[in-house]
């Protein structure tokens, strides 16, 4: 993984691919190389969908390679949704096999005159770009399995649904899992409408006759990987309630907590979380002969996963993550497994960010275009994004264009991404992240809660409540750093927990590389990478206020507990101090 | 709030004997949140190990987090259970939101406007009920002890559950008593529990 690939899709007479080493990217991974990409060659003025932007796929450092877990793949630009700097990452396999393709990214630069549409094909003979316009307005679904027919099944896939080749903000970037289903997605940020105004419809790739990636010193590799994997499986989040339940094992703990976002943020508690919880879907899973332990990609040990299959048994989609399933049911007062099932399975083949769309519906519902509760209309109105209907695109465009088109006041979003499923007024801590990420809304921004072990920051008093800024700063910092070795973020259960893991977590980078890492270049690392990001922002136009929450988060109270947002603005100011 | 003779007078008391297999049917019930009779006025750790027999060490390993009336608590020697109180249990959870919510956890201030303070010390014990809910693996380790002891359901919940019961559900069922009598399970599928009752107690072994 030693070169960068830069296809510039405007060249004049097609697309022109150059290979080149990694140069002053050297020893970045990941987010840290999509930022560092983003923030240094895009004009921070430009329009998203514009041939300034690129579309930067980073696998993470430790992709390709033996080591488990290190499947995630981050794909960076200025995201068309926020304005700002963009990461969103996706798991399923073509982290591994760009990885061992011996790519550290894939840039997609400039933009067609026309609007053809392409596809990309790399294998370790090179690269092949074609124009296939029989792919134009193809689901997921249908896109992968032409190019199975076409390249065979031992490929993986990076693909853009309708969606995408709509440019629609919520648009994501689709990648296959081990199955060959475009079931993993960058979501976030609209980075497959990115893909799209570049024109490109899918990226295949095959790693036939290329080996797994070679570390330094394989004998202390192995032996890292094998302590990193015994602690991911004897710890009781990665090994047990995870791979049991899935991330939707959360539904009950927020409904209890009255921090579960119900009918568009109005309150905190909905009456059918039972119904939809992560203990009732892997139960109705294992009753359909489905998998309620499934891994995302090869190599992952913790297989939050799952698939789900239909009454008749008949897939129907991959298990809907805690995310999708609180968007699409108790933020809509949905209570229905299989008609969300349904809804994520259509983002995925339309190629949509499942929170920016279930958010986007719900407050579609408070402007009254359909019922609180109508599963039906809610899976009517993601069809009217696939075949884009004006409705369509306007729910497509995101949950603060629709709410500016109908009229809705309160309409969850920061930097104008949809705010995930955790209400920030009962758990302000991440109120904190919402607001301050330059990423906009996004609770995997502040997900790495490892922070004790890397030491970031110092103590923190757990039990006062003006430990949450230093707690938000620290879990970014942690985050950023942990999002370029394309590690799985679940990793941070084990080693927060376990200094051992950790310690193997470390091992295993500095054994691949011949390095010394210790925690503080973790955390230096992630400083670097926010501060990257932070800039890329601030050049391009973002003020300190747009590190806010929408107004109604400070005058709303939120049932059960009524309480609001308290943080203040001059606190929230201080986050990236350090 | 229950009283025990409004529990006691208004219940029928059903019980089934079934196979492992169907365990999880019940974890409707057992998410869902179930009445118990027990002492209360005492801390959140005597009712788990002095009246429901857990082990201290169960306790702090394995119940990292608890809710009580819908608020986190961190201690749970001091948080006192009142009649009528809601408490939920639940093993260590994913996410960061997940680690805010454990007791005690490096992360508790990121809720510390929903966390449970204790206002008051001088509470008397005595006789009262708790809605219980349990959570995750906590469902499939402690669900059999609550089921084996009794628990209170509300009539409707239980003729929901009893009629969404498939046939291989009835027959993994060894044995079925209504108010200590054998009946078909026929009767129960059809929701012809005994109308006139508000609540049922429900009683289930799970056999080895
Ligand atoms: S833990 Fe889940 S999200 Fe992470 S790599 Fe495994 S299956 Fe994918």
């Amino acid at each position: 993984m030693d070169k960068i690939l830069r296809i510039n899709m405007g060249a004049e007479g097609g697309p022109k691919v150059t290979v080149a080493p990694f140069g002053d990217y050297a020893g970045l991974g990941g987010r840290g190389l999509t930022s560092a990409v983003v923030s240094k060659e895009v004009p921070p003025d430009c329009h998203p969908l514009s041939d300034a932007n690129k579309l930067v796929i980073a696998p993470g450092l430790l992709s390709g390679t033996a080591g488990s877990m290190t499947g995630r793949i981050s794909m960076g630009c200025k995201s068309p949704l926020t304005g700002g700097i963009k990461e969103s990452n996706a798991g399923g396999q073509p982290s591994q096999v760009l990885a061992r393709l011996g790519y550290g990214a894939i840039m997609l630069e400039g933009k067609p005159e026309g609007d053809d549409l392409y596809k990309i094909f790399i294998n370790k003979d090179g690269i092949r770009i074609t124009t296939d316009n029989s792919l134009r307005m193809l689901g997921n679904y249908d896109t992968v399995e032409k190019m199975k027919k076409e390249f065979g099944d031992k490929i993986a896939c990076i693909s853009i649904g309708p969606a995408g080749e709509m440019k629609l903000n919520a648009a994501s970037v689709a990648c296959t899992d081990a199955e060959l289903r475009p079931t993993r997605h960058a979501g976030r940020g609209g980075v497959g409408a990115v893909m799209g105004s570049k024109g490109v419809k899918v990226i295949v790739l095959d790693d036939t006759g290329v080996s797994m990636r070679q570390p330094k010193d394989p004998d202390k590799f192995r032996e890292a990987n094998k302590v990193f994997t015994e602690g991911l499986r004897k710890h009781g989040v990665t090994g047990e309630a995870l791979p049991a339940y899935g991330t939707n094992v959360l539904t009950n703990i927020l409904n209890e907590a009255g921090g579960y976002p119900t009918y568009n943020f109005k309150e905190g508690r909905f009456i059918g979380a039972s119904k939809i919880s992560g203990e009732t879907e892997a139960a109705l899973e294992t009753e359909r002969g489905g998998v309620p332990t499934h891994a995302c990609h090869r190599g992952c040990v913790i297989r939050c996963s799952g698939i789900y299959n239909d009454k008749d048994g008949h897939y129907l989609t991959k298990q809907p993550e805690y995310e999708t399933v609180w968007a699409h049911g108790g933020h809509c007062g949905i209570d229905d497994m299989d008609k969300i099932a349904m809804m994520d399975f259509l983002d995925d083949d339309i190629g949509l960010d499942t929170i920016e769309m279930g958010v986007a519906i719900g407050v579609a519902m408070e402007a009254g275009l359909l019922k609180f509760g109508d599963a039906d209309g809610a899976i009517n109105l993601i069809k009217e994004v696939g075949k884009g209907t004006p409705l369509g695109r306007i729910i497509g465009s995101g949950a603060a264009i629709t709410g500016r088109v109908f009229g809705v006041e309160r309409v969850p979003v920061v930097k104008g991404q949809a705010m995930p499923a955790y209400d920030p007024r009962a758990i302000q801590g991440i109120g904190v992240t919402y607001a301050t990420t330059p990423m906009g809304a996004d609770h995997t921004a502040g997900y790495a809660i490892a922070t004790n072990i890397l030491r970031v920051g110092g103590f923190v008093d757990p039990l006062k409540p003006e430990g949450q800024i230093d707690l938000s700063r620290n879990l970014q910092i942690a985050t950023a750093a942990i999002d370029s070795t394309g590690m799985c973020l679940f990793i941070a259960f084990a080693i927060m927990d376990q200094p051992e893991t950790f310690q193997a977590m470390l091992d295993l980078i500095n054994t691949f590389y011949g390095l010394s890492f210790t925690g503080d270049d973790v955390v230096d690392l992630g400083k670097k990478v926010l501060k990257m990001e932070r800039d890329f922002n601030m050049r391009a136009g973002f003020t300190k206020e747009q590190d806010r929450l929408p107004p109604f988060f400070k005058t709303q109270p939120v049932p059960p507990h009524n309480v609001t947002f308290q943080v203040k603005d001059e606190d929230l100011d201080k986050v990236f101090n350090w | 709030m229950q009283n025990k003779n409004t529990l006691d007078d208004n219940a029928k008391h059903l019980h089934i004997t079934i196979d492992p297999t169907h365990f999880s049917n019940f974890y409707e019930i057992l998410q869902s949140g179930f009445i118990v009779r027990c002492r209360v006025g005492v801390s959140i750790k005597a009712l788990l190990c002095e009246q429901f027999g857990l082990t201290p060490e169960y306790v702090v390993e394995r119940i990292s987090t608890i809710f009580l009336d819908g608020k986190p608590v961190d201690d749970i020697e001091s948080a006192i259970i009142k009649d009528g109180s809601r408490l939920a249990l639940s093993a260590a959870m994913p996410g960061l939101v997940g680690a805010t919510m454990r007791r005690e956890g490096v992360y508790a201030s990121l809720r510390s406007s929903i966390t449970y303070e204790e206002k008051h010390s001088n509470y008397q014990s005595k006789e009262g009920t708790v809605t219980i809910k349990l959570f995750n693996l906590l469902m499939e380790e402690l669900g059999p002890i609550f089921l084996k002891r009794g628990i209170f359901v509300t009539f409707p919940a239980m003729a929901t559950f009893l009629t969404k019961q498939p046939d291989n559900f009835w027959k993994a069922c060894k044995e079925i008593l209504l108010d200590r009598k054998p009946v078909v399970y026929s009767i129960l599928q059809k929701s012809n529990l005994p109308a006139q009752c508000d609540w049922v107690f429900l009683t289930v072994l799970i056999l080895n």
